[in-house]
């Protein structure tokens, strides 16, 4: 058996968030789970690992950023045309863990693809969380992805879509991120379960705030994003002290993920 | 009552000075590199008929100053110890060296310290520098030539009648290459910019490179390397002074040490055949120019047996 | 059992093992070093013990039979990716004790870790079988007995040249007949006691979060970030995809994987722009911490073999070695 080999999944549909984020709706040729992430490939162009959005019986959903060769690629296909996949590989976000929570979800930018699929399962599944609530941020209202989603959501669950900046047209949320999680509602900390996926400096500052309103460690999780080659824990690229992110990750318990030191 | 002939004293490597009454010699030292133990000897000298002081000639010899010209005849036989290391030992035909040094018209062949202690150089600079004094010294015409390791040309070969600078012929397996782009890099910024990336592995624009081989010493798998045969740029008729200066030009490219040390060995046979008589001292380059590369380059290019690969300049814009 | 004989003897049974298997060693690559007029001793196939080098100590390592620099992966038709159909090779390969022990350390990587098997590095190593060479003296900036790995015992065979003889130890019994009339001698490998240089390895317990972040590695903020340590080493596996396309025929292409270097820029890069370990320095803290510490958290032993080899070749003289008895002295000072 050749790991590295990789299978054809048929586009479905394409949707267009932004210039350059698109989200692809493939076959669904593997059982996969929320926060878990495929090597996708275009060959002769390349690889590249992309987290599973959402999923359902049939369909998976890859929210993809165009920043490359790779994704350059992608991008060229159409409906109908194929790309191809391998995996899915790490460990996934655990949706009973939360069951009965005040769950927070915090996202920064395209932070919010891979726990997306989590986002949909408890819009869907109000009743399983005790509160839930969604703040998501984005540098500006072009960078917006998901927005029929956000229309969908708001009606369900607590949502909070912020823009780093004032703009002419926009009467949401203006700031960052940490300026809300500060803000958070602390009254029943036991009870509070935070998920922050993110870009390197935005979880890291998230994580402070969130420490000084008094949430620990241990009830907040993460997910990250390294460089890999292989996903299968032999490339090295995404190797954190004695942490293979592909193996053992991406999500993190954040007291462990804190103290994983790039 | 001082009665010299000036010109033997000159063709024994001694200067007629500005100082009435003494003289300077001038210390043959291929290459610029001697065993140590000769310093004695110039000290010797430089103590007890100079003096007391040696000069580091441009040409990387020494000059002893300050030596009376009736002290010539000793100073001769006591630097006959050195002409004996340095010319004899290397194959420089002197028949006598107590009569110190036959001719002087032939300058010292300089070197830059080349591929035994500098990383860059692309062969033994020393070495060739050698070859070249025993193929062409002793000579009364004025040749200067001089070897340099790669194309820094720290010796200034280009200012010399024949410079020779070191080509590192480089070879290039894609089957060690991890693109990393340590050459890619370090070309554009420091050599001239003949690398460039493709498809992970690396291409060299042949029109650009000066085969200076700095890709060899900074690439960390070896994927480059030199190639075993020594080859050479050739470039001729540099010089200094009062008329027209220049740089020396490109003669020939890919070329090797047989085939330098036989062209400059030709070079002797036009420069006595066209030489200005009555002119001892006349540059090789300006009889170039008065006879035309294409006459130069007949005479030195006789007998030559060419590498395949290598390139001779086919006409010359100075 | 041990056997003595000379270079033409043994030449006639490397002839034999030949038929059977591709046999790799050390060899002398003259004038291909990295200066003029240097030579290169790096891991080739070898057709005869004379193309052995035995003497001197190789600059790369044998990981490049079983991990080879470029390889690869698959063929691309289209869009499809293709098995590579290569018939099953044998491999017989030369090493020293240090580098046998350094396979121990690819074969938990290529083989162990995750629970994945990479086919790749599986397909070479299950049909290769090793020769010990006798280490006669220990080189500049070996230290494989404070590693432990100056002893090996999984070796087919155990060989020493002295004196235009050559000695042997066979261990396999796959190879007892190939010697049968040979003289008898009573040979085993013996191994290096004692290296010039003692390095001591930091207990794991006593590593603290805070060196990882200790100024000690501002100092090697001088690395240039070459990457010729990584390359050395023989356990270092890291590795990167790339997938091409023919210029002449843009229908087919290649799959393939090219050694990656921690210390190198790009190995941490994401496409989007996202890095880590900028500077040099932290790069430093990577592998040093990796060789002796994380590797072993993982798989429980050190990751280096003390070839020393990254000494051996750095540059800019930055001696891994003398950091990690850096590292031990700050546990101490810590503790």
């Amino acid at each position: 058996m050749n790991p590295y080999m990789t299978y054809p999944a048929k586009i479905k549909k394409i949707e267009k968030h932004t210039d350059i984020d698109y989200t692809f709706y493939i076959e669904k040729i593997f059982d996969v789970r929320e926060g878990q992430f495929f090597q996708v490939s275009i060959p002769k162009h390349g690889e590249a690992p992309i987290s599973i959005s959402t999923f359902d019986d049939e369909t998976i959903e890859l929210t993809i950023r165009r920043v490359g060769i790779v994704t350059d690629e992608i991008f060229n296909k159409t409906v109908g045309d194929y790309i191809y996949l391998r995996g899915p590989y790490g460990n996934y976000f655990d949706v009973e863990k939360y069951f009965g929570r005040d769950l927070v979800i915090i996202s920064g930018g395209t932070g919010l693809a891979p726990v997306k699929g989590v986002v949909k399962y408890f819009a869907e599944n109000r009743d399983k969380v005790n509160s839930i609530k969604l703040i998501s941020g984005f540098k500006s209202s072009k960078d917006i992805l998901f927005r029929d989603d956000f229309k969908d959501w708001e009606d369900k669950i607590d949502c909070i879509l912020t823009i780093d900046r004032e703009e002419e047209d926009w009467d949401g949320h203006v700031g960052f991120v940490t300026d809300y999680a500060k803000n958070l509602d602390t009254s029943n900390l036991d009870n509070l379960r935070v998920i922050m996926v993110g870009p390197p400096p935005m979880m890291k500052f998230t994580g402070i705030e969130l420490n000084k309103i008094g949430i620990e460690d241990e009830n907040i999780t993460v997910s990250f994003e390294r460089k890999m080659s292989c996903g299968i824990g032999k490339c090295g690229h995404c190797r954190i002290d004695e942490t293979y992110v592909c193996l053992e990750g991406p999500i993190f318990d954040y007291k462990q993920g804190k103290k994983l030191i790039d | 009552m001082l009665d010299i002939n000036t010109k033997k004293v000159m063709k024994n490597a001694y200067r007629i000075t500005k100082r009435r009454g003494e003289t300077a010699l001038r210390v043959r030292t291929p290459g610029g590199e001697f065993p140590a133990d000769i310093m004695p000897i110039l000290t010797e000298i430089a103590t007890q008929y100079g003096d007391g002081n040696l000069h580091i000639t441009t040409r990387q010899g020494f000059e002893i100053t300050g030596i009376k010209y009736e002290d010539m005849p000793i100073v001769n036989e006591l630097v006959a110890p050195i002409i004996e290391k340095l010319q004899k030992h290397i194959g420089v035909k002197i028949d006598n060296p107590k009569d110190g040094y036959p001719a002087a018209g032939t300058r010292n062949i300089s070197a830059c310290i080349g591929n035994e202690i500098c990383p860059y150089a692309n062969y033994n600079t020393l070495e060739f520098a050698k070859k070249i004094e025993a193929a062409i010294y002793p000579h009364d015409l004025h040749f200067k030539v001089a070897t340099t390791g790669c194309p820094n040309d720290c010796v200034k070969a280009r200012m010399q009648d024949f410079g020779i600078i070191g080509m590192a012929n480089v070879k290039y397996d894609q089957n060690y290459c991890v693109g990393c782009q340590a050459c890619v890099k370090n070309c554009a910024d420091r050599c001239t910019g003949a690398l460039s990336m493709h498809k992970g592995k690396v291409i060299r624009n042949k029109e650009l490179c000066v085969e200076c081989g700095e890709c060899v010493t900074r690439c960390p798998t070896q994927a480059w390397t030199r190639s075993s045969d020594k080859r050479f740029r050739l470039v001729i008729m540099g010089r200094t002074g009062k008329k027209d200066p220049r740089l020396a030009q490109e003669f020939a490219t890919n070329i090797d040490m047989e085939s330098i040390i036989k062209i400059i060995q030709n070079t002797y046979d036009f420069v006595e055949e066209y030489i200005t008589p009555g002119k001892a001292k006349e540059h090789i380059g300006y009889i170039v120019d008065r006879e035309g590369y294409h006459e130069f380059k007949k005479w030195a290019l006789k007998d030559v047996k060419l590498p395949e690969e290598t390139k001779i300049k086919p006409y010359m814009e100075w | 059992m041990g056997y003595k004989m000379g270079l033409k003897e043994f030449d006639k049974i490397f002839e034999i093992l030949s038929q059977d298997y591709e046999i790799y060693g050390p060899k002398t690559i003259e004038k291909a070093g990295r200066f003029s007029d240097t030579n290169n001793i790096r891991y080739e196939k070898i057709s005869s013990i004379e193309e052995l080098e035995y003497k001197e100590k190789s600059l790369f390592s044998p990981k490049d039979v079983l991990f080879p620099v470029n390889e690869t992966m698959f063929n691309i038709e289209g869009e499809k990716l293709k098995e590579i159909e290569e018939e099953d090779k044998k491999y017989l390969i030369f090493l020293r004790s240090c580098d046998l022990n350094a396979i121990d350390r690819l074969d938990n990587m290529f083989l162990k870790n995750g629970n994945i098997e990479d086919n790749y590095y599986k397909k070479k190593r299950q049909n290769t079988k090793f020769i010990l060479m006798e280490c006669i003296e220990s080189y500049l900036n070996c230290f494989c007995v404070s590693m432990n790995t100056n002893k090996a015992d999984n070796y087919s065979m155990g060989i020493k040249l002295a004196n235009d003889e050559i000695y042997l130890e066979i261990k396999d019994k796959e190879f007892d007949d190939l010697f049968k009339g040979c003289e008898k001698e009573n040979y085993t490998v013996k191994f290096i006691e004692e290296n010039q240089h003692k390095v001591e390895v930091p207990n794991i317990e006593d590593i603290k979060l805070e060196l990882f972040n200790d100024e000690m590695w501002e100092a090697y903020d001088r690395c240039i970030g070459c990457g010729r340590c990584n390359f050395s080493c023989p356990t270092c596996t890291c590795f990167t995809t790339t997938d091409i396309y023919y210029d002449e025929n843009k229908t087919k292409g290649e799959r393939r994987r090219t050694w990656a270097s921690c210390h190198v820029d790009g190995f941490s890069d994401m496409a989007g722009g996202h890095s880590f370990r900028q500077n040099t320095g932290s790069r430093m803290r990577y592998k040093v911490m990796h060789k002796i510490y994380n590797y072993k958290k993982r798989f429980g032993e050190n990751m280096c073999v003390g070839c020393g080899r990254c000494d051996d070749r750095c540059p800019e003289y930055i001696s891994y070695a003398k950091c990690i008895n850096l590292v031990t002295e700050k546990t101490r000072e810590e503790a």
